[in-house]
């Protein structure tokens, strides 16, 4: 390992391990005890982390697998089922309980997830077909939301709302751990295929010149990532910019090969959302931001710049 | 086995939806040759190298013919097995990401598999080595892909492909960027490099690029053969009036090599 790529996974740990210990110490609260800190925030902590971990995962994946700089993990309408499912499952009484959310949530997603994934098998051909695919759902799902906002009782979808904004505070231990350990083992299946996704930078006819098995890959990849994204979406709601821009950061820093992209995306994004969510507490004292509002509003302007900094080299 | 040729093709047979594009079309190429395949716009020379790297089916629809590759059905080769006997060359390589010239080159290691923490074997590193020295293009490894020229990308292309290892290497308008001066360094290492058992296919419109270093030419037209033969036999004013009618085009030859070249014959 050069001394570079080593600077890069020390440094990345070490910000991580800052936004743990700011995370579970800046609050709405003025005395941190111990109890507060285990029950409350540790868990929250820990699906920061994870719901992190996931999207910037799934962002660096979906941008290799379609060659495309402005996907993320949304971009495949999973998160419009999750979407769906949780306000639905807000409707019929499950807004009081984050696993109830959460699992209608995580039933869209998956519902979606499987039309996807049809549609990849059958348009063999085409990777633009799935692209085109999972645009038309997300638009679906999002358009079956706002029907359903606008003819059902606003009281009765209040949790759903707060969840599509992206919203952390309903973490508890068991729920966290089990998210964690079910989004590490996904990212760990997906960065065994660093090899497939490094052939794919060069687009797919190319990958297929190198060897790579593209319908077979293409189909792993969207079925591990859809069943990332549906988790990481219903664990945590709609939380923008994380898979969008923690990838472009750490390829800028490590370049583009995915042995290194995809455990420094899980670092980072861990640390990106866990510091986040950290913030949403901490600027609005004593009142909370949805956690989806604070990473747009860092990742935008983080975005553009990124953007303006590559125009300006290739002048 | 060695009177087999390398690559055959037989009764090449191909389709986009209704529009047939490749027409009952053959051709054997053996160890150490390198042959080009030429041709008016939309004749069929790229879909048939494709279809020969295994890149395109011939399953199903109007599509029917054969490829073998040393006396084996080579489409019954699993896509990794393919591209370690065969690398179909692309004109251009867009990449999104940051890459360097390097990276891009290690990328046709891919093929050859690995264990998971073992990414590149000391091997892996002296053939690109090798393989960028070759294609004159060692200067460039690291600069960055987007900041490389049309040349300066396909001499890096042409560099992976010779990293894969494979035996034969199909060349698709690969060298059409090049300037003059590179593309004969690349012709000159290519005419060498068959002395060593490749072989090559190149598919290129410079009718005088690909007659220069080829041993035979197989033209095409609306995807059927128009001449095949020995280079300096099939390059001649009746072939050429055949393939490109009403045109001025007209036939010489280099005063040096010797070899057929083709010249506008109109005055003005």
């Amino acid at each position: 390992m050069s001394s570079s790529l080593f600077r890069a996974y020390v440094i990345a740990v070490f910000v991580w391990l800052i936004s743990i210990v700011f995370a579970l110490n800046f609050g709405a609260v003025d005395s941190p005890a111990l109890d507060l800190i285990i029950q409350l925030r540790l868990p929250r902590v820990i699906l920061a982390s994870a719901v992190g971990m996931g999207l910037a995962v799934a962002g660096a994946i979906l941008q290799a697998l379609f060659s495309n700089p402005l996907c993320e993990p949304y971009t495949l309408g999973i998160s419009s089922g999750a979407a769906l499912g949780a306000v639905l499952g807000g409707a019929i009484g499950f807004q009081m309980s984050f696993s109830g959310i959460a699992g209608s949530a995580f039933f869209g997603s998956l519902l979606f997830a499987s039309v996807l994934y049809f549609i990849s098998l059958k348009s063999s051909n085409n990777l633009l077909t799935v692209l085109l695919g999972g645009v038309m759902l997300g638009f679906l799902g999002s358009s079956l939301v706002a029907l359903w906002m606008a003819l059902a009782d606003a009281n009765g979808i209040q949790g759903a709302l707060f969840w599509l904004l992206g919203d952390l505070s309903r973490a508890r231990m068991t729920g966290s751990i089990i998210a964690l350990i079910v989004i590490s083992f996904l990212t760990l299946m997906l960065w065994f295929r660093w090899r497939d996704l490094d052939g794919l930078l060069v687009g797919e006819e190319g990958a297929r010149t190198l060897g790579i098995n593209v319908f077979s890959v293409r189909r792993t990849l969207i079925l591990l990532t859809s069943l990332l994204v549906g988790i990481c979406v219903s664990a945590g709601g709609m939380i923008g910019f994380v898979g969008l821009v923690v990838p472009h950061f750490v390829r800028k820093i490590v370049g583009s090969m995915h042995f290194n992209v995809i455990p420094l995306c899980a670092l980072w994004g861990a640390s990106t959302l866990t510091f986040a969510d950290a913030l949403t507490r901490f600027m609005v004292s004593p009142h909370e931001l949805p956690v989806g509002v604070v990473t747009a509003l860092i990742g935008a302007p983080l975005f553009l710049w990124i953007m303006l900094q590559q125009k300006e080299r290739s002048l | 086995m060695n009177n087999k040729p390398l690559l055959a093709a037989y009764g090449v047979t191909f389709a986009y939806h209704n529009d047939l594009v490749l027409d009952g079309l053959s051709l054997e190429l053996k160890k150490g040759q390198l042959g080009s395949v030429l041709g008016p716009n939309g004749s069929g020379k790229s879909t048939f190298l494709k279809i020969i790297s295994g890149m395109y089916s011939l399953k199903g629809g109007h599509n029917s013919g054969y490829i073998y590759y040393r006396g084996h059905d080579f489409h019954k080769y699993s896509t990794s097995e393919r591209a370690k006997k065969v690398v179909y060359v692309p004109p251009d390589v867009r990449v999104e990401f940051p890459l360097s010239a390097y990276e891009m080159v290690l990328l046709g290691r891919l093929c050859q598999g690995g264990g998971f923490f073992k990414r590149t074997t000391q091997h892996d590193r002296d053939l690109a080595h090798w393989a960028m020295e070759q294609c004159c293009c060692w200067g460039l490894r690291e600069r960055n892909w987007s900041s490389l020229s049309g040349g300066q990308k396909q001499l890096v292309v042409l560099a992976r492909a010779l990293t894969q290892e494979s035996k034969l290497i199909l060349l698709d308008e690969a060298l059409s960027k090049m300037d003059l001066h590179h593309q004969e360094k690349i012709g000159l290492l290519l005419r060498k490099l068959t002395k060593e058992d490749y072989s090559f296919l190149l598919v290129s419109h410079d009718i005088n690029l690909s007659s220069e270093w080829s041993d035979f030419t197989l033209i095409l037209k609306e995807g059927k053969k128009v001449a095949c033969g020995k280079t300096s036999d099939v390059l001649n004013i009746e072939t050429i009036q055949k393939t490109y009618p009403g045109s001025s085009l007209t036939v010489g030859k280099n005063p040096v090599s010797g070899m057929p070249k083709v010249f506008f014959g109109v005055k003005h």
